[in-house]
């Protein structure tokens, strides 16, 4: 059985956050979700100021405080490592958003339509509907809604239902499938890489291997499948700057 | 169009922004119509295209070879956030990712550290517009520390010309009649004697010599004499840089370069000078010309200008056809045309719509007599996109007639388009596109994905469609014979020329362009998603670099020193120019403060704009995905600065800028961001903002192009727009 591994090499990271957008797009996420969430910080004051750039999608910890606290086992692990949520048995209760150190989870608050990107035009116009064929737009990618997995459950987002969970899902309809997570894939400098750590051999465990890998929090004892090389571990003395902002 | 075309074409004026893909379907049509021709050049980074035209023949600004590059002076490169020279955001980062992984050091120089990332080894944050100083200084501790490649200097330069004391250039006459051209003389150190240059065995590079009484230097020693004061100390106070700093930059450069070491490229063995300079936008400052110059010097003197590892330009060293026409610049009499060429304000001139702008406004100011009737503006936005937005406003009310090609009802189409045509994004056919990554010789091809939404068409349609309705689209130097002598079909290709008599298809153009490059499934082979890109192969180092061309550097012996600039401040002053206009045609590039700083004290603040990676240009901040990653415009200022203001993080502020020639005041408003990596005395505005015909621009912001300056001191020299102005900040303001 595979084990999946995501690495970072911030030694490489632009910090363009290519790869949150080719997660929003592959996985349709709505507005204020970053499932692959990139921080730009700034250290020092001038001119002693130093940037960096932190890409965080879910850690998929071995140790996982998000699947510990789950009542109804909607949040589980698979024995490939990737940690997943499921709709059908998501309660909302939100305790895994406050046991998760990294803040990688997010709740839906609206209905998928509504937290799309469609704030201005009205995509049930008739007129406007004549174009589309009555599609909303992002489209919506029917593998979101499938099974996978041996457990068979919709657990690559199951087309973000109101009043649940949601977080990467290192792209299981994508790995499942044979290609690597929207993100990895999208990465104009190899920044971030992806595979099986159960093999030794692999290229993503060579790398880990090979370069002084560490991984985010490591006191909390939650063993990410997450490693990052180069740069060092964000401090309190680090300011995030260029956040995000959700529109609505 | 044709009643004006019929009096005359050049009234008629077509101005392109930006689109991807060669530029055939453009020039074919400003062929066949006849029409004048404006790009966004001014706006670019021309400056430095004509800076590196005019010294060492190539149409681009500067960069390195990261494939063996040591230590990089990353001056004014956006290194996370833009492009670079030549290409677009993709390309450079990969190659610069690994140039690290090689162990590759980046000096950054740039008043924000927030562009570079955490890719800067060192961080030199210079004071907006004094780069000229800077190079100055590092040519002066080059020069000071004999990390001088004296073979490339002497051989490949006209650094070895004799110069009198009045700087002109000591030729003689040599061969006769039809043969009989002039040629500079060189002091020979072997026979103690001037000679024609080429004659020489050694020719001297330092020294003092006399030519009947006429006391005269290599133009190598009258640059040591023009630099000999430039030192780091002197450079600190206008850089704002410490002169350490300055100084330990220059030895870094100097002992990286390596002088005098080759290496064996796929054979070829080449001067191997590890070193080089990546720098684009950063041109476009009020000296920007001379500034690009004084930057090219610096690789220049190390003999890394086409070495291995070293400093390259463009992606061959043909030469523009700018290198020769430099030679001799003719300064003219009035009348001039509109866009003010060959005229005594801008004799080399890059070609500004600003200028137009300024000229349709007062032409009689400027000696023109004739201004354009009609205009055809393709993907272009002059009211958001370019300084300055009022003369913009005011000038164009005066054509008579205004057509819009773009895929967005931009700003100016709301304003004064009398009709749009609606063109196609991706959903059209387009092409060729390069796509080299500068190591390996690509092309590739837009293939469209569906049919065009709505109204629209690709614009090789539209252009086509204009040509039919205008009469000009069929027969001898009709559209369609331009757009085949555009895409080379002809000569050796005319059998795959397009006919002349029917309208093809664009595909049937594409298809006709692929079989004539020697793919045999024509355009289908860029249709078939498992090929799409033509790979030639790896580029040659013999045309990659400069000293393995055949002939070296395609013949041109790099002007170190610039006779013909000062040639043309001669006649620019007999002409009546101001001295605002002629004080930077100077043979060596000279320091003088920018004309920004005539501004009061109270604008303290220099003002510089930038882009972000999540936007491009002013045409992306209404897409929904990417203005939520970067939302509306801001003002970044040094939370030392800001505190002394009694400002807070996200505070609104009012941004006054200064005209310190005419006195004017603009000013905007927007919100404060704190940036502890920029410098305390200057504010930066991203450029992405301020757009307000689609509904999703609501809120964001507005634009730093609307306080930036044109006219003198702000437009300058070579025709290009400086984006620097002094501005004072206050807290408070409506926006």
């Amino acid at each position: 059985m595979a084990k999946y591994a995501m690495v970072v090499d911030l030694n490489r990271c632009q910090g363009c956050r290519a790869c949150t957008e080719a997660c929003k797009i592959e996985n349709n996420t709505g507005q204020g979700m970053f499932w692959m969430h990139v921080f730009r910080f700034e250290d020092g004051a001038f001119p002693e100021t130093r940037m960096s750039f932190l890409p965080r999608p879910c850690q998929h910890c071995d140790n996982a405080p998000c699947v510990k606290v789950c009542p109804t086992g909607a949040r589980f692990k698979r024995e490939d490592g990737i940690v997943l949520t499921d709709p059908d048995r998501c309660i909302g209760c939100r305790y895994c958003e406050l046991a998760c150190p990294y803040g990688v989870n997010y709740f839906n608050w609206q209905k998928p339509k509504d937290s799309q990107y469609s704030d201005v035009i009205s995509w049930d116009d008739p007129d406007i509907q004549a174009i589309t064929g009555g599609a909303y737009p992002p489209y919506k990618n029917p593998d979101l809604d499938k099974e996978w997995g041996p457990e068979g459950r919709r657990t690559a987002g199951g087309n973000h239902a109101k009043g649940v969970m949601e977080k990467c899902t290192f792209c299981v309809q994508r790995v499942e499938q044979g290609s690597l997570p929207a993100c990895v894939d999208t990465c104009p400098v190899t920044a971030l890489r992806f595979g099986d750590i159960s093999d030794s051999e692999s290229p993503v465990s060579r790398f880990i291997r090979e370069n002084e890998a560490w991984s985010l929090l490591e006191e909390a004892g939650t063993k990410p499948s997450v490693f990052y090389v180069g740069g060092k571990p964000p401090s309190h003395s680090y300011k995030e700057v260029e956040r995000p902002k959700a529109r609505v | 169009m044709n009643e004006v075309r019929e009096r005359d074409p050049d009234l008629v004026l077509w101005q392109k922004g930006r689109s991807k893909a060669k530029s055939f379907y453009d020039t074919a049509f400003v062929k066949a119509i006849g029409s004048s021709k404006l790009g966004h050049g001014a706006f670019c980074s021309d400056a430095g295209y004509r800076a590196l035209e005019y010294t060492i023949g190539t149409h681009a600004v500067l960069h390195p070879d990261f494939r063996f590059c040591n230590y990089m002076l990353s001056w004014g490169w956006n290194i996370t956030n833009a492009g670079g020279n030549k290409f677009c955001w993709l390309t450079w980062p990969q190659h610069m990712v690994k140039a690290r992984d090689r162990g590759m050091k980046i000096t950054h120089i740039d008043p924000r550290l927030r562009s570079a990332g955490p890719f800067a080894d060192n961080w030199l944050a210079i004071r907006p517009g004094t780069d000229m100083a800077l190079a100055l200084a590092l040519c002066h501790e080059l020069i000071a520390q004999d990390f001088i490649d004296r073979p490339y200097l002497r051989t490949y330069t006209n650094a070895p010309f004799l110069v009198r004391e009045d700087g002109t250039v000591v030729k003689v006459t040599v061969g006769e009649g039809d043969e009989a051209t002039d040629v500079a003389l060189v002091w020979d150190e072997a026979s103690g004697a001037a000679v024609p240059f080429g004659e020489a065995t050694t020719p001297a590079l330092e020294g003092s010599y006399e030519i009947e009484g006429q006391a005269v230097r290599p133009g190598y020693e009258v640059f040591k004499s023009h630099v000999a004061e430039s030192t780091p100390e002197w450079a600190a106070d206008i850089t704002g840089l410490p002169a350490e700093q300055i100084r330990r930059v220059a030895t870094e450069f100097g002992e990286n370069a390596l002088i005098g070491s080759t290496l064996v490229v796929d054979g070829v063995e080449v001067p191997h000078r590890p070193v080089g300079i990546m720098a684009y936008h950063m041109a476009q400052q009020e000296l920007g010309f001379q500034t690009a110059r004084a930057m090219t010097m610096v690789p220049m003197l190390v003999g890394a200008v086409g070495a291995a590892g070293g400093q390259l330009s463009d992606f061959t060293w043909k030469l523009h056809k700018n290198y020769a026409a430099f030679e001799t610049i003719d300064v003219a009499d009035p009348p001039y045309d509109f866009m003010l060429n060959k005229s005594k304000y801008y004799p080399i001139n890059t070609g500004n719509p600003g200028v137009v702008a300024q000229v349709m406004l007062d032409p009689d100011r400027y000696g023109v007599e004739r201004l354009p009737e009609v205009a055809i503006l393709h993907m272009v936005n002059p009211l958001t996109a370019f300084p300055s937005q009022p003369e913009y406003m005011e000038s164009y009310k005066k054509f008579n007639f205004v057509a819009v090609i773009s895929p967005w009802l931009s700003e100016t189409a709301d304003y004064f388009a009398d009709v749009v045509l609606p063109s196609a994004t991706i959903e059209k056919y387009e092409g060729p596109i390069s796509a080299t990554n500068q190591y390996v010789e690509a092309t590739t091809m837009r293939i469209p994905p569906m049919e065009p939404l709505f109204e629209s068409k690709g614009e090789i349609d539209i252009y086509m469609d204009l040509c039919e309705a205008m009469g000009t689209l069929f027969g001898e130097g009709g559209y369609l014979e331009q757009v085949n002598k555009a895409l080379g079909l002809v000569d050796d290709k005319a059998s795959f020329a397009i006919p002349t008599d029917s309208k093809p298809t664009v595909r049937q153009i594409f298809d006709n362009w692929s079989l004539s490059q020697g793919i045999d499934e024509g355009i289908a082979f860029f249709e078939d998603p498992n090929q799409s890109v033509f790979v030639k192969g790896p580029m040659s180092p013999k045309k990659m670099y400069g000293y393995a061309y055949d002939p070296p550097f395609a013949g041109a012996l790099h002007r170190f020193y610039g006779e013909s600039l000062l040639d043309a401040q001669r006649q620019m002053k007999e002409k009546g120019a101001e001295e605002i206009y002629w004080q930077d045609y100077t043979a060596l590039p000279t320091w003088r403060p920018p004309t920004m700083e005539g501004s009061p004290s109270d604008y303290e603040f220099y003002l510089i704009s930038y882009h972000m990676i999540e936007h491009k240009q002013s045409r992306s901040s209404f897409v929904p995905l990417l203005a939520e990653l970067a939302p509306a415009a801001r003002m970044d200022i040094n939370p030392m600065s800001a505190s002394r203001l009694g400002i807070e993080d996200g505070d609104v502020v009012t941004v006054e800028s200064h005209n310190a020639i005419t006195g004017e005041t603009r000013s905007l408003v927007t919100t404060a961001a704190f940036c502890d990596g920029l410098r305390p005395d200057t504010v930066g505005v991203p450029h992405h903002f301020g757009g307000w015909t689609h509904p999703q621009n609501k809120g964001q912001g507005a634009s730093p192009n609307e306080i930036y300056f044109m006219g003198e001191g702000y437009v300058s020299n070579t025709a290009d727009q400086a984006f620097h102005v002094k501005v004072k900040i206050s807290k408070g303001g409506e926006l």
